[in-house]
């Protein structure tokens, strides 16, 4: 494939999403976000589930322009060895965290599949849910993950602007804009459950990119009927490249991205990070933010040494998981650590009919 | 006594309770015991043994005179929803057992093909099964003639809030049913929890309604009162709507008495 697909950009996918983005538009933001907060109560309750990053590895073979982790940075590389994984596993466990995102860059002989694969086998034995960011993998490799434990992908396309993806991603793996955007099919059809998409605010014209993501989501759901979506909205933070964001993203604009897409999707999870500050959050949860992530280190090893130097992003909001908690609750929200049985792991997909004829033969 | 029978067991409230989406465990507790259910839903995924103050079973399997329900909310395949009713029977120790199979996490319409594999696996089993379905007749009957103690289908999409807008695929589902059809998903108001104990439900499950209003406990003594108000009407005989008036002077006079 060497063109844009025809369902990112055809515009009557996403035409009540543009209007409800348009600088036009009737709708005042407190009236989305009143609409967008009914639709979370009714659909997700007073609740935020909760999940934390651990960044596996910092070794990059990508030159993304906005990246601290770039392979041309002076960061000092490294990666958790199989010990090292266990007591980082270990102390999230201390703060309750049962749901975590494994990170890595782009693929290199520090951080290859195989690395990955064993971080997976690792995390999966010792917590509830294991999911992954990392770069982009074949279809059975997802699959080899997905029987690892492994019960969702995160990538982002960081933009979906095709000039503005050439521009800033100055080499490497990443470079292949076309891949990238394939890649969550892939992992859909390898067995991954969910999938994680978004934009990083910031790189290009917001809502351009937003509703792209928007048609890309919308294509997913359509096209591989068992999957669970979530969409993030990260906004640029100060990095250790120090590269300014061309499109800065206000707190206005963020906002009415997330009530939009809430408002149009009304089933999945809309996700926010610590790159936000404290008050952003506290505002956000139960407005359409159903999914948050907490006591963040974005540094390689940041939890059991509670390392706390610069890592990939600066973290804004640097609450400990009991004062990021007991704020949530003083807004009548429950925190919820545990939202997943690992029982449900394993591959999700058709594979389901002959596992069961086996069972029903083994119960008569 | 008019009570609600699934398998041996029988209860006096035909109200059941959800309960993952509350503000918290101490707002969830008062609403339960506020409704006088007895028998509470909760699932799997959110019993947190090593996290207690992030456990719903916990609190809940202290409460005198609750029955628990687990649910395999997050299962995707009817092996998953079997492998989480053996755990979740380890854990509870309750033998009911609500099959709740969404194709994937997020999009919770129940998965037909999967609910009744697992519902007649589990059926087997011995443990009382009470499947998540869509309206839809012919699945019920089909999960009925499997074993199942009841069947729950929902009022509308979960957590919708657009009540019986499956009235009518409901209202056949009752009337052919030999189990308990109890309502689940989608009620919003007491009003609709009455009707459809009006229509001849067995029960109603009630989650987002209660746990989202301003006042849960207040919400769930009002469903409460709904549940009882309408199985009294049913129970009574509700009159017959007709669908044109009836004449004062009656159309077949001419006919002469009856002989
Ligand atoms: S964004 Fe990812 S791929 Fe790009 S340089 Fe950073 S770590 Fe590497």
């Amino acid at each position: 494939m060497s063109t844009v697909p025809e369902w990112l950009t055809d515009e009557r996918e996403s035409a009540a999403l543009a209007s409800m983005l348009s600088p036009s538009s009737s709708a005042s933001l407190e009236a989305l976000a009143a609409e967008s907060k009914a639709i979370t109560l009714r659909r997700f309750g007073r609740t935020i589930s909760l999940y934390a990053p651990l960044y596996l590895s910092n070794h990059c073979s990508s030159g993304c322009i906005y990246c601290g982790f770039a392979s041309d940075r002076t960061t000092l590389r490294r990666r958790l060895e199989p010990d090292e994984i266990e007591r980082e596993l270990i102390a999230m466990k201390k703060l309750g965290i049962s749901d975590i995102l494994l990170l890595t860059g782009e693929r290199t002989k520090a951080a290859d599949f195989d690395y990955l694969r064993k971080a997976v086998e690792i995390a999966a034995k010792r917590t509830q849910k294991v999911s992954v960011e990392a770069f982009p993998m074949s279809v059975a490799e997802y699959r080899t993950l997905a029987e690892c434990g492994c019960t969702g992908i995160t990538i982002y396309q960081e933009t979906y602007n095709r000039e503005r993806y050439e521009a800033l991603h100055r080499w490497g793996p990443k470079k292949d804009f076309l891949d990238r955007l394939e890649t969550p099919a892939r992992a859909l059809e390898g067995g991954i459950k969910t999938v994680g998409l978004g934009a990083l605010l910031g790189l290009s014209e917001p809502v351009e990119d937003a509703l792209m993501l928007y048609r890309h989501a919308r294509h997913l759901s359509r096209t591989y009927w068992r999957a669970g979506i979530s969409v993030s909205f990260p906004r640029m933070r100060p990095q250790t490249g120090g590269y300014e964001p061309p499109f800065p993203v206000d707190d206005h604009l963020l906002a009415r991205i997330i009530f939009a897409f809430r408002i149009a999707l009304p089933d999945i999870e809309l996700v926010l990070s610590t790159r936000e500050s404290a008050a952003y959050r506290d505002g956000m949860a139960g407005l359409g933010i159903t999914r948050m992530s907490i006591a963040s280190r974005t540094t390689v090893g940041g939890y059991d040494d509670n390392n706390t130097d610069k890592g990939q992003f600066d973290v804004s909001d640097d609450r400990s998981a009991e004062e990021f908690c007991a704020a949530l609750r003083a807004r009548e929200i429950e925190p919820v650590f545990k939202n997943w049985e690992p029982v449900f792991n394993g591959p999700s997909g058709t594979q389901s009919r002959t596992v069961i004829q086996e069972e029903m033969h083994s119960c008569h | 006594m008019d009570s609600l029978q699934l398998g041996s067991y029988s209860f006096t409230s035909r109200l059941i309770l959800g309960t993952g989406k509350f503000s918290n465990a101490r707002v969830m507790l008062d609403a339960v015991r506020a409704s006088g259910t007895q028998l509470v839903t909760v699932a799997l995924r959110r019993f947190n043994r090593e996290q207690l103050e992030d456990d719903l079973f916990g609190p809940l399997s202290q409460l005198p005179g609750i029955t628990l329900m687990p649910n395999t909310s997050g299962a995707s395949t009817a092996a998953e929803a079997v492998r989480a009713a053996h755990i979740a029977r380890e854990l509870s120790g309750s033998p009911f057992i609500k099959v709740e199979i969404h194709p994937n996490p997020q999009h919770l319409m129940p998965d037909p093909i999967e609910t009744y594999e697992a519902a007649r696996i589990l059926a087997k089993e011995g443990f009382l099964v009470m499947p998540y379905i869509s309206a839809d007749p012919v699945l019920a009957k089909r999960l009925e003639d499997a074993g199942c103690a009841s069947v729950m289908p929902l009022g509308s999409a979960i957590g919708s809030g657009q009540g019986l807008s499956t009235s009518e695929m409901l209202g056949i589902i009752i009337r052919e049913s030999g189990i308990p059809v109890i309502v689940d998903a989608g009620l919003r108001s007491p009003s609709e929890a009455a009707a459809a104990m009006e229509m001849g439900c067995g029960a109603v499950l009630v989650n987002s309604a209660v746990a989202v209003a301003s006042d849960p406990p207040k919400m769930a003594e009002a469903f409460a009162g709904a549940v009882v108000a309408g199985r009294k009407g049913f129970n009574a005989g509700l009159m017959q709507k007709s669908g044109s008036a009836v004449a004062t002077s009656p159309l077949t006079s001419f006919l002469g008495a009856k002989a």
